[in-house]
């Protein structure tokens, strides 16, 4: 068991090593908190000067004033925009392996490919818990800077659903890492992220789907009174689900192809 | 219980893709102080039989020990015994060389303070102190294959495997390699090394295999004068005897 765990702070240093020194994990971080924030601001924007079809899109939204409009706008780009920085973010990680070519040192060592996935995971879960306290700050500036302090103190509790609905987000993308794998590259990764991103989107404007985990986050954004707690509480299986099948892929792996 | 005679032991190993291509019924051993070198065409069936031995391709049938150890079974205490190059070195391209090199040696089961020491020595042995702070992506396709045999060894395995080592290196690094195996072998390593150089091969290998066909088909005497003309009639032999048959 000490032997698992040491194995397992070896792949964590290793992995996380290569995630900071990576350009992609910055420049996904970067894309996600300026794209977030700018369509957001964007849509507040033309929300106030009266634009009809922003407010057609906004839905129910466009009804809210200060945080919870802000929120409200944030969470549903994240919803989507979010997923498929995940996505692709867990693509690279998995999928370079296979790209780059350096899966075939990952074999024959005494830290288990399992172990070095499941680092991976890990890794990549203090990374997105890190984007979703960094969107929350974002966030908040904007609204600060739009004045919600003042005209809608009361308001700001509405902070609170950015950083839930980030992390959310970033369970339901964990197919992607699976789907890196067994397709042995960065391709099927990104695709698995578009099948379950225009799934949710889908079944979530469809206001369908409250009881799919990878539907939940993103009816959830849109209209959070239809989603019961223990809906969002089935989020977490997709990670365990397609963690557990990841770890068993890496196992099970040959550089037969 | 007697240790083990080989550091490497592979019986009747076979593993076919579709096409025919594969290793079809091999057995190889490499002894501790013994360098086996394999050498074949491409497409001989090299790599295969190398991602065989490491466990990177499971056998249709056969099997492989390890220090009497069954590879399908092998634990952490075998595989930090063992070091290998084959198909891509341990060289992440956002990592410079000792970044790549310290990950190297805490993956083989080194702690911090072994690490340290180890990515240090090997940096003097394979002359990589002029790129320890170069980021892999900038090296030349030389020093990123130096930096991936440095990964392979800096642990000090009792069983090397490498796959065409030498066919990105410059002279020089050809000969630290060399020297560098040498070295390992005579503190009491096996290594099973391949190549299509014979001759760079036969100066430092105990035995030459030839791999023709997924098969082993002979032997060639290291000391021989013309290793290449040995190794071209075995060859044609194989290819005219499978034909007729």
């Amino acid at each position: 068991m000490n032997g698992m765990l040491h194995g397992f702070g070896v792949a964590f240093a290793f992995e996380a090593r290569k995630a900071v020194a990576s350009r992609v994990m910055v420049s996904i971080t970067v894309l996600l908190l300026a794209g977030v924030a700018a369509i957001a601001l964007g849509m507040l924007l033309a929300a106030a000067s009266g634009q009809e079809q922003v407010l057609a899109k906004l839905g129910p939204i466009g009804e809210l004033d200060g945080w919870a409009r802000l929120v409200g706008v944030v969470v549903q780009v994240t919803a989507a925009g979010g997923l498929g920085a995940f996505g692709v973010a867990l693509s690279w990680m998995f999928g370079r392996e296979f790209a780059d070519g350096t899966v075939s040192a990952l074999f024959a060592l005494p830290v288990s490919r399992p172990t070095i996935a499941l680092a991976k995971l890990t890794v990549f879960g203090v990374w997105a818990a890190g984007v979703a306290v960094l969107l929350t700050v974002v966030v908040a500036v904007l609204g600060f800077a739009m004045g919600f302090g003042a005209t809608d103190a009361a308001g700001v509790v509405e902070l609170a659903r950015v950083p839930a609905l980030a992390a959310l987000t970033a369970l339901i993308a964990v197919p992607a890492a699976w789907a890196a794998t067994i397709g042995r590259g960065l391709l099927p990764g990104i695709g698995a992220t578009v099948v379950i991103m225009v799934v949710a989107q889908v079944l979530a404007v469809s206001e369908l789907g409250t009881w799919i985990p990878i539907v939940a986050p993103a009816l959830w954004a849109i209209a959070p009174a239809s989603v019961p707690t223990a809906a969002l509480l089935t989020v977490p299986s997709v990670p365990l689900v397609f963690g557990a099948l990841c770890a068993l892929a890496w196992s099970r792996l040959q550089l037969d192809w | 219980m007697s240790a083990p005679a080989a550091r490497i032991e592979a019986s009747a190993l076979v593993r076919e893709f579709r096409g025919g291509a594969g290793v079809h019924g091999l057995d190889l051993t490499v002894a501790p102080g013994e360098v086996h070198a394999i050498v074949g065409l491409n497409g001989a069936g090299k790599t295969t039989l190398m991602r065989l031995l490491l466990g990177m391709l499971r056998p249709d049938r056969g099997d492989v020990r390890i220090d009497g150890v069954d590879v399908q079974k092998a634990g952490p205490e075998t595989w930090r015994r063992v070091g290998h190059l084959v198909d891509h070195p341990l060289a992440y391209a956002e990592l410079d060389a000792r970044a790549n090199l310290r990950a190297a040696a805490r993956l083989h089961g080194l702690d911090r303070q072994e690490a340290a020491a180890a990515v240090d020595a090997v940096i003097a042995e394979f002359d990589l102190a002029r790129y320890a702070d170069v980021r892999a992506s900038r090296l030349s396709l030389g020093n990123r294959q130096r930096v991936g045999l440095a990964a392979a060894l800096l642990h000090g395995p009792r069983l090397i495997v490498l796959d065409e080592p030498t066919s990105a290196l410059d002279p020089a690094g050809v000969i630290l390699l060399r020297e560098s195996l040498l070295r390992r072998v005579a503190a009491g390593a096996g290594v099973l090394v391949s190549s299509h150089h014979l001759d760079e091969v036969a100066r430092i290998a105990d035995r030459i295999t030839i791999i023709n066909d997924g098969r082993a088909i002979g032997t060639l005497d290291p000391s021989g004068v013309d290793l290449e003309r040995a190794f071209f009639a075995a060859v044609h032999a194989d290819d005219r005897a499978r034909s007729a048959a």
